[in-house]
C-alpha cells in the first residue's frame, strides 16, 4: 500500500498543477482583461453570418440550362438592435409596399420570445428598393440585407413535371441532414428531390465582431478565435433530356391531359418525358403561398401528378407483345398458326368481344398485331394461362418501379398470388383472358411501355431508364458519368422477336394497320396502337371522363432503333386516330434534330 | 448494529462542502433561470435534497456490500444502459434518458460510472498480481469499461463517454501498467475506431462525433459558445456584476448556461473571487478524498475513493477548461453545479460513498467480525 501513498502523492501535485492552470487561465480573462471584455460586452455582439452556397444548374444533354440560379436581397430584422419598432416598421412598409402592422407584431413576437434570430421580412426586393433601403441603413438599426440564391427557369414551364420544384426544408429532412438549416429551400419532387444530395451546395459562415447598428467593427478580442468558411456551390446535374424535344412533346400534347415518353432504346437515356397538365416551378422558389398551393392540391387535372411516371392506366392494345413474345417463345403457338375471329370469343359460358364487332375473320401472328385483333389474344391467353403470361409481363418490367430516380409507380403485373394476396379471392380464367388485351388488372405508366418497347427494339434487353447523364462539381471535376445498366434479359430467342418486330412495322406500314398515322416517309417506323376502355364496352357515354384513353407506342428506325416514343392520351379516344399522328410529329422532329446537329458537326 | 463511533468519524468537512456547493449551485442556479420563471431551479432544489439523502443512506452503507454488489449493480447499469437504447427518450438527438412515470428523466449513463469504478476496484482487489500489469492481465477490466463506453457512445453522448474513459483511464494508470501495455491498448482503440466508424456508424452518428472532434465544423453551436462564454466570464471582472446582473447570462447569450456552462454563469455575476472560491472548494473535495483513497486499509476502499475523486477531477477540468476556452465545447456538465438530476445524483451517490469509506476506516476489524 506504501507504493500506492506515493502515486497519491504525484496525483495530489498534478491536481494542484491542474487547478493553478485553471485558475490562470481565471486571472487572465478577468483580472487582466475584464475590463476589455466588459467593454465588448455592452457594445459588441458576435454575429455569424452564413453565406448561402448556390444550388448546382440543372442542365440538358447539350448543357442548356433548365434550372439556373439568381442572386436576391432579402430583408431582415435583428429584433433587440430596433431602437425604435414602430418607426422602423412603418419606413420599412412604406419602402416595401408591406402591411405596417404585421411587421410590427413579428418583431415583437420575436422579442417576447427573447428569439436572438433575425426575423424575415420579405424576400427578393428589387433593385430601387436596395438601393433605397441601403441609403437610409444608419437610420435604420437592425435591418438586415441577406445575400440569397433563388431558383431560375429559362425555358419556363417545360420539363416542370420531372424537374420538379422546392420548397420549405420540413422537420424530418432537417433531421436527416445536418447541412440543412431551418430556413432552407429543399427540392421537394423531380430532379430537384431525387438528386438533392448532390445538388445542395455547402453553405460557409463568416463569425464576425459588429455593434448595434449591425455594423462589423474591428476588434482585437478573439481575433484568433473567429473563423470562417467559404461556401460551396451544389454540383451541376447534367440530364439525358434534349430540351427541344421535350418542348416539341409538350407543345403536341397542347392542352390534352397526357404524357409522352422517348427513351434511346440502347442506353436507357431518357430524352423527353412530358406529362400534362403540368405546374409552373417558378410559383415555388420562395417558399409557394398557401393560396396557389391549394389550389394546385385541389386541381381536378391533378398537375403535380407526373402522369409519364405516376400515372396509371390500363394498356390495351400496346400491350399485345407480351402475350405475343410469350406465347411464341413457350410453344404455344408459331407465327403460321391461324384463329378465326368471328367477332367475340366463346370460353366456357362467357362472351368476350373483339373491339371490331364483324370480326377479323382467319388472322394469324402478324396480321393479327397488325389490325389488333383481340380474339386471337383471348385465345393463345387460354391457351397458356396466367402463369406464363405472368412470368412475361413481370419480364417486360411491369409491376415494378423502373429506378429513374423521381416519383414513379409501380403498377400491376397480375397472378394468382396477387390477387389472393390483395383481394384473397382465387384467379379466374375470364381474368387472363382480358389481361392479354392490357384490360382487367393490369395497370402501367406510360414510362414502362416506352421501356418496354425499347426491350423489343434491342432484341430483349430491359434497360434502367435514366434522367442523368452527367453530375460535375463546381470545378468541373466529374462525379458521375451515366453507363447503359441492363435490369434484365427478357428469356426470349431472337427470332421469336424478330416475328413481333416484324409485325410492328407492318402496324404502321401495312394497308390494313392501326397504326398508319405514325407512317413517315423516310424513316421507318414500328409501333402498336392501343386504345384502352375505361369503361365497359356497352357503356355509349359521351362523356369525357368515360372516353377511352389513345395509346400509341413506338420505335425508329425499324431497321436499326434508336429512339422509342410512347404516347398516352387521357380519354383521347382511339390510339391509331389520336395517339399514332402524335407520335409521328415527335419522331420527325427527333429526325430533324439529328439531321440538324449532325450538319453541324460537320462544319 | 449501529455503531457510535461511525458518528464520530462522519466526515462533517466534506459534508459541510457539499452542503455549502448545493446552496452556491441553486444561488446560481436561481439567477441563470429568472428569465424562463425558475422552472429548473424548482426541481433542481427537489433533486439536491433527493440527493442528500441519498448521501446520507449510501454512507450509512457498508461499503463491503458495494464490493459485494459491485458486480450486481454493473449488470443494472448495463441493462438501463440496453433499455435507454431500445425505449429512451430522445433529447436533442441522443437516446440517453429514461422517463419514469414522466415525472422525472433519469440519464442511466451518469450511473454507469460509479458502476464502472466500483467493478474496476473489485476487479483490482481481488487480483494480486505484481505491479505493473501487463496487456493480457488487464482484459478483463478493459472489456468491463468497453460494454458501458461503447452503449453510451452509440446513444450518443459522447460528452459521459468520455468522462467515463478519462476516470477508469485514470484508474488503470495508476494501478501500473506496462509502457508497451498502453501502446498496444491505444493501437487497439484506434483500430476499433476506425472499423466503427467506416462499418458501423450511422451518419448522425458520425456527425455527432466530427462537430466533438472539430467544433468549427458547426459554427453556430460549438465555437460560437465558446466565445460567448468567454465574453461571460472576462466581463465578470474580478468582483462581478452582481446576481442576476450578467448581461450575457440574462439576454441568454450563452446557450445551456443552467447546465453545461452554469460556471459562466457564477463567473460573469460573481467574478475572479467567486470563481476562484468555486474551484478552491472543488480542490478541497478532491484533495479529502484523496487523502481518504490514502489512508484507506483495503485495495477496494483505496480505489474507489480514487476512481470518484478522478470523476470529480475530470468533470471540473472538461467542463471549467470548456467555458473559459481552453479545452473544446464538449457536453460534460459540472458536479453538483449544473443543472440536472442525474448528474448531481451521481456526485452525491459518489460523496456518500467516499464518506461510508472514511467512517470505517477505524473500525475494520469489528466489521469483519459483523460480517461473519
Amino acid at each position: 500500500m506504501q507504493d500506492f501513498r506515493n502515486r497519491l502523492l504525484i496525483i495530489t501535485v498534478i491536481l494542484g498543477l491542474a487547478f493553478l492552470v485553471l485558475g490562470s487561465r481565471l486571472w487572465y480573462l478577468q483580472v487582466l482583461r475584464g475590463e476589455e471584455f466588459e467593454k465588448f460586452s455592452m457594445e459588441n455582439h458576435i454575429m455569424v453570418e452564413r453565406i448561402p452556397a448556390p444550388r448546382g444548374r440543372i442542365l440538358d444533354r447539350y448543357g442548356k440550362e433548365l434550372v439556373i440560379n439568381r442572386t436576391s436581397f432579402d430583408i431582415y430584422v435583428m429584433p433587440k438592435d430596433v431602437k425604435d419598432i414602430p418607426y422602423l416598421s412603418s419606413s420599412l412598409s412604406q419602402m416595401l409596399n408591406l402591411d405596417s402592422n404585421q411587421i410590427e407584431k413579428n418583431i415583437k413576437s420575436a422579442l417576447k420570445k427573447k428569439s436572438f434570430k433575425p426575423v424575415l421580412i420579405t424576400k427578393d426586393i428589387n433593385r430601387d428598393q436596395l438601393a433605397y433601403i441601403e441609403a437610409r441603413r444608419s437610420s435604420l438599426p437592425g435591418v438586415i440585407i441577406e445575400i440569397n440564391n433563388l431558383r431560375q427557369y429559362p425555358h419556363g414551364v417545360l420539363g416542370a413535371s420531372f424537374l420538379g420544384y422546392i420548397g420549405k426544408v420540413s422537420e424530418a429532412e432537417l433531421q436527416n441532414n445536418s447541412k440543412i438549416n431551418n430556413n432552407d429551400l429543399v427540392g421537394k419532387t423531380g430532379v430537384e428531390k431525387g438528386w438533392e444530395s448532390s445538388l445542395r451546395g455547402d453553405d460557409g459562415y463568416k463569425q464576425k465582431v459588429t455593434d448595434a447598428l449591425g455594423r462589423e467593427v474591428e476588434s482585437n478580442l478573439f481575433l484568433e478565435d473567429l473563423q470562417d468558411k467559404k461556401s460551396m456551390p451544389g454540383n451541376d446535374v447534367l440530364l439525358t433530356i434534349d430540351i427541344e424535344l421535350q418542348q416539341a412533346a409538350e407543345e403536341v400534347l397542347g392542352e390534352e391531359a397526357g404524357a409522352i415518353v422517348a427513351v434511346d432504346v440502347n442506353s436507357g437515356e431518357v430524352l423527353a418525358l412530358a406529362s400534362k397538365p403540368s405546374f409552373n416551378p417558378a410559383d415555388f422558389i420562395k417558399g409557394i403561398d398557401s393560396k396557389t398551393w391549394s389550389n394546385l392540391v385541389n386541381d381536378k387535372s391533378s398537375p403535380l401528378l407526373n402522369r409519364a411516371t405516376q400515372g396509371l392506366y390500363a394498356p390495351g392494345s400496346v400491350f399485345k407483345m407480351v402475350p405475343s413474345v410469350a406465347a411464341l417463345n413457350e410453344g404455344f403457338i408459331n407465327e403460321e398458326e391461324y384463329v378465326y375471329c368471328p367477332g367475340y370469343y366463346k370460353s366456357g359460358s362467357s362472351t368476350f368481344r373483339c373491339w371490331k364487332r364483324g370480326g377479323h375473320g382467319w388472322v394469324k401472328l402478324r396480321s393479327a398485331i397488325v389490325r389488333s385483333c383481340d380474339v386471337y389474344f383471348y385465345k393463345i391467353a387460354e391457351m397458356m394461362g396466367i402463369n406464363n403470361l405472368n412470368k412475361y409481363i413481370t419480364a417486360f418490367g411491369f409491376g415494378s418501379t423502373t429506378d429513374l430516380g423521381i416519383e414513379e409507380r409501380a403498377g400491376i403485373s397480375p397472378s394468382r398470388e396477387w390477387k389472393q394476396k390483395r383481394f384473397n379471392k382465387p384467379w379466374y380464367r375470364g381474368e387472363t383472358i382480358v389481361s392479354a388485351i392490357g384490360q382487367g388488372y393490369v395497370s402501367v405508366t406510360p414510362l414502362q411501355v416506352a421501356m418496354m418497347t425499347a426491350a423489343v427494339a434491342n432484341d430483349g434487353k430491359l434497360l434502367k431508364p435514366t434522367l442523368i447523364k452527367e453530375i460535375v462539381s463546381y470545378s468541373g471535376e466529374e462525379k458521375f458519368k451515366h453507363a447503359p445498366t441492363v435490369t434484365s434479359n427478357i428469356p426470349v430467342q431472337k427470332e421469336m422477336l424478330d416475328l413481333v418486330k416484324d409485325a410492328m412495322v407492318g402496324v404502321v406500314n401495312d394497308p390494313g394497320g392501326t397504326g398508319r398515322a405514325a407512317r413517315l416517309k423516310d424513316l421507318t417506323v414500328a409501333g402498336k396502337t392501343g386504345t384502352a376502355q375505361v369503361v365497359s364496352l356497352d357503356s355509349q357515354s359521351k362523356e369525357r371522363k368515360h372516353r377511352d384513353h389513345a395509346w400509341f407506342t413506338s420505335y425508329a428506325p425499324a431497321e436499326a432503333p434508336e429512339i422509342a416514343v410512347t404516347v398516352l392520351i387521357e380519354h383521347g379516344g382511339k390510339g391509331g386516330s389520336v395517339a399514332a399522328p402524335i407520335a409521328k410529329k415527335i419522331l420527325q422532329v427527333y429526325k430533324k434534330l439529328k439531321e440538324e446537329r449532325e450538319a453541324d458537326d460537320n462544319v | 448494529m449501529f455503531d457510535r463511533r461511525l458518528l464520530k468519524n462522519f466526515g462533517w468537512s466534506l459534508f459541510l462542502m457539499t452542503l455549502a456547493f448545493s446552496a452556491i449551485s441553486l444561488l446560481n442556479l436561481y439567477s441563470a433561470s429568472y428569465e424562463t420563471g425558475l422552472v429548473s431551479f424548482k426541481k433542481q432544489f427537489v433533486w439536491v435534497g433527493i440527493g442528500i439523502v441519498t448521501l446520507a443512506m449510501v454512507s450509512l452503507l457498508n461499503y463491503r456490500f458495494l464490493k459485494q454488489y459491485s458486480i450486481y449493480i454493473y449488470g443494472f447499469s448495463i441493462l438501463l444502459l440496453v433499455f435507454v437504447l431500445v425505449f429512451g427518450k430522445e433529447v436533442a438527438g441522443s437516446k440517453s434518458w429514461i422517463n419514469i412515470a414522466s415525472i422525472a428523466t433519469i440519464q442511466p449513463s451518469e450511473l454507469a460510472k460509479i458502476a464502472v469504478i466500483l467493478i474496476l476496484a473489485r476487479f483490482y482487489d481481488n487480483d494480486y498480481q505484481a505491479t505493473p500489469y501487463g496487456f493480457l492481465d488487464l482484459i478483463k477490466p478493459i472489456i468491463l469499461i468497453a460494454v458501458p463506453f461503447a452503449l453510451i457512445l452509440l446513444q450518443p453522448d459522447l460528452g459521459t463517454a468520455l468522462t467515463m474513459l478519462l476516470v477508469s483511464g485514470s484508474m488503470v494508470l495508476f494501478m501500473g501498467i506496462k509502457k508497451w501495455s498502453v501502446a498496444l491498448i491505444l493501437i487497439i482503440i484506434l483500430g476499433v475506431s476506425f472499423y466503427s466508424w467506416h462499418y458501423t456508424l450511422k451518419p448522425y452518428q458520425k456527425d455527432r462525433i466530427s462537430t466533438f472532434i472539430n467544433p468549427s465544423s458547426d459554427p453556430l453551436n460549438a465555437g460560437y459558445n465558446s466565445i460567448q462564454s468567454q465574453i461571460a466570464v472576462g466581463s465578470g471582472g474580478v468582483t462581478g456584476k452582481g446576481l442576476r446582473s450578467g448581461s450575457q447570462t440574462q439576454l441568454r447569450f450563452i446557450p445551456a448556461q443552467q447546465t453545461d456552462f452554469a460556471f459562466s454563469v457564477l463567473a460573469e455575476e460573481w467574478g475572479f473571487l467567486g470563481s476562484i472560491f468555486v474551484l478552491l472548494l472543488y480542490f478541497m473535495i478532491i484533495l479529502w478524498m484523496l487523502d481518504t483513497s490514502s489512508r484507506a486499509k483495503d485495495k477496494f476502499s483505496m480505489l474507489v475513493c480514487f476512481g470518484i475523486a478522478a470523476m470529480f477531477f475530470w468533470h471540473v477540468v472538461v467542463n471549467v477548461g470548456m467555458v473559459i476556452g481552453l479545452l473544446p465545447v464538449t457536453g460534460v456538465p459540472l458536479l453538483i453545479f449544473s443543472y440536472g438530476g442525474s448528474s448531481t445524483l451521481t456526485a452525491m451517490i459518489g460523496i456518500g460513498i467516499v464518506l461510508g469509506i472514511r467512517m470505517r476506516k477505524f473500525s475494520m476489524s469489528r466489521e469483519a467480525i459483523d460480517l461473519g
